[in-house]
């Protein structure tokens, strides 16, 4: 598939001193969910400001749908739906209304406009409520309703920054529903920010992790996993007469080993392949199995390993940069 | 390009229209204006016979023939209102911008001109609504504003469309100001620093006539101060001399040059302040 978004060692310095994102490469191909992962101000609202025409870029270029960001910003935002973090629908106007604005500034004539409005509408449930205002909307409303704000002109690309902040469980899980339906059923290619890890990971064909600026993996979400997590089996041995660490390690496979008292844990990228032998060695050391489990990898391991910290300290830290705190501040 | 400002414009109006709360403000500011100021700082009150004496025929003279000081104030609030809730109504555009609205219109193929002239024209119907219903409530409070008995839709016509341009320019600077600061804050600050100067160096309340020679000469150059002029002609005189045509002429040309020279130097703002960050 060819490539519907390229960015080549793309750079924003801002006011000639702090740098948001420095020199990143990547392509993002038609038809495919990319998701962009990272710490508070590693890079990701700026990209995609970039990318939306919002920033300038200061080094490096960027195309999107076939069209320079730079030379044609006019071409691009005629390709593109943004759908911002922040909530921007109309608070005093009616879902309907917040549609027909958006079709008036984006050109779509009325006659079409007004089918193209009922079926988004629809596709995200808010038929019943398009005549109230937007203020009686609960923030998962809030959110469908923006979705689909960003879909009127029928745009190549969709970017989406944070689309599912601030909301429950079971309302995430209702909007990763509608972004695979466009996806699939639309073939709308889906350029999306997010914090939550396991959205990317049920969402996204490929991911990017960025942090200070910089991409530090990318991949499709299994390709990371293998990489930078694998498998992990948890062995309890009955007793720690023998310590069975060199042992363990030396399995073809195996990653890497630690022991707590008689808990083992082993890193492999594939259980399935190295189990038998663990289990037969173990046996013949006469150490005893107490318990064993495996647990398949997650994308938490991966951005632990690539980023160096957990996703949840970044979000229950305080941001320490004074980059980040601006970008906090303007994010209100 | 027009139909995108359209559709923005309708968008404010709206809101403005469904909620009624945000006109009473500055209703209120031109009872205030008009009824309390109108009458604690009427000159006639300060010398004796001004209301009926010979002392009269000096200060309605004085005040370009006006038979109330009312009469002479009306045009002078409009002007003020026009200031202030222009000045002001730049908040909404501040607020779009901190609450991503304008990010939203930004990232969308509209024509940045048509940005900026949608949140001139808004600005420009709200203040006008709020002076047409000034010019009412000076109509009908006691011993308000008084016409001539000639006075027709056409004088009405010319005494508006000195507002209109007076308020064109001052909506070309002051969308440019909106759009170009950042905060709310900001913006109260330079706004509060600009509206009492542009008040008080104008024939808003009282003749330049009366003036130090210093502040005469900054008052006639004030646009305020031709708005009123070329109003005050139509208010107090109704049907004009030809030496009044012409007068109210050059105020207009005055006026439509302002409004020309900010639209310009606004246009040029607004485009550095909605350029890509």
């Amino acid at each position: 598939m060819a490539d519907i978004i390229t960015a080549e060692d793309l750079t924003k310095v801002y006011r000639g001193k702090v740098t948001a994102v420095d020199h990143i490469s990547f392509q993002v191909r038609e038809g495919e969910i990319f998701g962009f992962l990272g710490p508070n101000g590693a890079g990701k609202t700026t990209t995609i400001k970039m990318l939306n025409t919002l920033a300038s870029i200061t080094d490096g270029h960027a195309t999107v749908a076939g069209h320079d960001v730079a030379k044609e910003p006019g071409a691009v935002r005629k390709s593109i739906g943004v759908v911002p973090q922040e909530l921007t629908a109309d608070d005093e106007l009616s879902g309907r209304e917040n549609m027909v604005l958006m079709a008036n500034l984006h050109q779509v004539w009325r006659a079409s406009a007004n089918s193209r409005i009922d079926s988004l509408l629809s596709l995200v449930d808010l038929q019943e409520a398009s005549g109230r205002k937007v203020k009686t909307y609960s923030g998962g409303m809030r959110r469908r309703l923006q979705l689909v704000m960003g879909l009127l002109h029928e745009p190549k690309v969709l970017f989406l920054d944070e689309p599912t902040l601030g909301l429950d469980v079971q309302t995430r899980t209702r909007m990763w529903q509608y972004i695979k339906q466009l996806n699939k059923e639309r073939g709308l290619t889906v350029f999306m920010t997010t914090h939550y890890l396991d959205e990317a990971d049920s969402l996204c064909d490929r991911i990017a992790i960025i942090d200070h600026g910089t991409i530090r993996a990318s991949g499709s979400p299994a390709e990371l996993k293998e990489a930078h997590g694998g498998d992990i089996i948890t062995l309890t041995v009955s007793n720690d007469k023998e310590d069975l660490t060199a042992f363990l390690s030396s399995i073809e496979g195996v990653k890497g080993v630690t022991r707590e008292g008689r808990v083992y844990r082993i890193r492999l990228p594939k259980t399935e392949k190295a189990l038998p032998s663990i289990v037969a060695g173990v046996v013949q050391k006469e150490a005893g199995i107490e318990e064993i489990s495996f647990s398949k990898p997650t994308l938490d391991q991966v951005f632990l390993d690539v980023v160096g910290k957990s996703m949840r300290d970044e979000e229950t830290s305080q941001s320490d940069s004074a980059w980040e705190n601006i970008k906090m501040e303007r994010a209100r | 390009m027009f139909r995108e400002m359209f559709a923005l414009t309708l968008r404010a109006l709206r809101k403005w229209v469904r909620n009624p709360a945000s006109i009473m403000p500055g209703l209120f500011t031109s009872l205030f204006y008009l009824v309390l100021f109108g009458n604690s700082f009427n000159p006639a009150n300060l010398i004796p016979g001004g209301t009926s004496g010979p002392a009269s025929s000096v200060l309605q003279a004085a005040f370009g023939g006006a038979p109330t000081y009312i009469t002479y104030l009306t045009s002078g609030v409009i002007c003020i209102i026009l200031v202030f809730n222009m000045a002001f109504g730049g908040i909404d555009l501040v607020l779009d911008r901190q609450l991503g609205y304008l990010n939203s219109l930004l990232t969308a193929p509209i024509p940045r001109a048509a940005i900026f002239l949608s949140g001139v024209a808004q600005n420009l119907v709200k203040v006008l609504v709020l002076g047409v219903l000034t010019f009412i409530v000076a109509l009908l409070i006691p011993n308000g504003l008084q016409l001539p008995g000639s006075f027709n839709v056409l004088d009405l016509l010319g005494v508006f469309g000195a507002f209109i341009f007076l308020g064109l320019g001052l909506s070309f600077i002051f969308t440019a100001l909106a759009l170009s600061v950042r905060s709310i804050d900001s913006l109260v600050a330079i706004v509060n620093f600009l509206t009492l100067p542009v008040m008080f160096m104008s024939n808003a309340f009282f003749p330049p006539s009366s003036f130090p020679d210093w502040l005469k000469t900054i008052a006639n150059l004030n646009p305020v101060t031709k708005a009123n002029e070329a109003a005050r002609l139509l208010l107090i005189n109704g049907s004009l001399t030809s030496a009044q045509v012409t007068t109210y002429m050059w105020d207009m040309v005055y006026l439509v040059g302002f409004a020309t020279l900010l639209g310009v130097l606004g246009y040029l703002a607004a485009r550095r302040a909605l350029r890509p960050e």
